[in-house]
């Protein structure tokens, strides 16, 4: 399955750029997403739309207007419209069960972004949403794959989207999620605290059969809390599908976020790798989020058409020169794991 | 009632209610048709206007006759609360 043409909406600069900049800064514990403009949005829509949604439909849109009618669009996200749906829910208790109105309820189901895609575009294909918490992104890209067994000539959109709502960064601050008050200066793996930054974005991919392409070779998921347990089913992952294992992976996209408590998920993944292997991270500039293994898996395209990791993501340079094959290794809180193996060729 | 507090604070739930982006008081006209092309609203947006009236002013239209004559413009919205308001 390849990446044929992918869009990012994320805090960094990303959006319909050739050249995507990473220097923006979380303000707090937050990094909120650098929305565009959306033009393409009618404003009529754009007025009712949560964040999630506006975001989704937002990074979609490009991508069915440039060339494409895609035959289904599938999607991944933790929490949908989680801030809509919280003033529906606060709308029960303030209006004792009365009138209410209805846009918010709309609004903030998971699959109104799906939804809200598939009807500005009049798509009638599949379309679908998974909602795995933290593994939703990579149920969305397993279902990819197995739609573009049966159907070799389909292309799918495919995408991971979340946002920040009010409620729920409370929550995950009050839960040990997020970490305090963060000074955007401080390097957040640095840090043995619990939490990360706080994330949103909205990353969408056009995927299928086009060889030329960046190609997910697979996709893996995994609950667990034992390291080693993770380590085997990653590393047999690998070897099934490269010869050389481990010998074989260019570059480790890394899913660290600078929460002390499961920094030794990510340290014993990099000391599976040879001294070849580069190593990115990216939570500094995603944020954490349900769905932040888009971010990693459009970051990882990047890297395969460019050849070049970008400066503010590297953690460690290896000694390869050109990149073939992208491993990305992410875990949501210490439970939910994912693996996704992307190469050229 | 003072009509003309009424109507500025009419016109502020509107824009909230209907979460009308860019606009202020000031630009939203009282005799504009809210369901013209101008504004562009439409039948959800209908809802929100019914649910404003019940909740801000406590005043209900449960028919919908009676609503497509209120729900005109600023002006028959505010005209309509102050003869439902009692005195």
């Amino acid at each position: 399955m390849n990446i044929i043409q992918s869009t990012c909406i994320s805090a960094q600069n990303t959006f319909l750029t050739p050249e995507p900049a990473f220097g923006h800064l979380p303000a707090g514990s937050k990094l909120e997403a650098k929305e565009p403009p959306y033009e393409n949005i009618p404003r009529s829509l754009l007025r009712r739309m949560g964040k999630a949604v506006r975001m989704g439909v937002g990074a979609a849109l490009p991508l069915i207007e440039k060339n494409i009618t895609p035959n289904g669009i599938i999607i991944g996200t933790g929490n949908g419209g989680m801030e809509d749906c919280i003033r529906f829910l606060n709308q029960i208790i303030d209006y004792d069960e009365g009138t209410l109105t209805p846009t918010n309820f709309v609004q903030s189901t998971a699959n109104a972004i799906a939804a809200q895609a598939g009807l500005m575009s009049g798509n009638l294909g599949y379309n679908i949403t998974h909602v795995h918490r933290g593994l939703a992104f990579e149920n969305a890209v397993i279902d990819a794959l197995m739609l573009l067994k049966e159907n070799p000539k389909a292309n799918y959109l495919l995408g991971g989207i979340d946002e920040i709502s009010t409620y729920n960064f409370n929550i995950d601050q009050l839960g040990g999620w997020v970490k305090e008050e963060f000074p955007a200066t401080q390097d957040i793996y640095e840090t043995t605290s619990n939490g990360s930054l706080a994330g949103e974005g909205a990353v969408v991919f056009v995927v299928g059969n086009a060889p030329d392409k960046p190609d997910i070779k697979a996709c893996q998921t995994l609950h667990s809390t034992h390291s080693q347990e993770v380590m085997q089913s990653l590393g047999a992952m690998v070897e099934l599908h490269l010869p050389g294992g481990f010998a074989d992976v260019d570059v480790l996209i890394s899913g660290e976020n600078g929460d002390g408590r499961f920094k030794h998920f990510y340290t014993d993944c990099e000391a599976l790798l040879t001294n070849n292997t580069a190593i990115a991270r990216f939570k500094h500039l995603s944020g954490e989020f349900p769905s932040a293994s888009a971010f990693g898996l459009w970051l990882s395209g990047e890297i395969l058409k460019h050849q070049t990791i970008p400066v503010n993501a590297l953690k460690n340079p290896g000694s390869t020169s050109t990149f073939k094959n992208v491993l990305i290794y992410n875990n949501f809180r210490g439970q939910q794991h994912g693996f996704m193996l992307v190469g050229l060729g | 009632m003072d009509r003309e507090i009424l109507v500025k604070d009419l016109k502020k739930h509107i824009i909230t209610y209907l979460n009308l982006l860019d606009m202020t008081p000031e630009d939203l006209k009282n005799d504009v048709p809210l369901f013209g092309d101008e504004l562009g609203l439409d039948s959800i947006d209908s809802v929100e206007l019914i649910v404003l009236l019940e909740r801000e002013y406590g005043i209900k239209i449960e028919d919908p006759k009676e609503g497509r004559k209120v729900l005109v413009d600023v002006n028959t919205i505010a005209d309509y609360i102050i003869a439902k308001t009692p005195a």
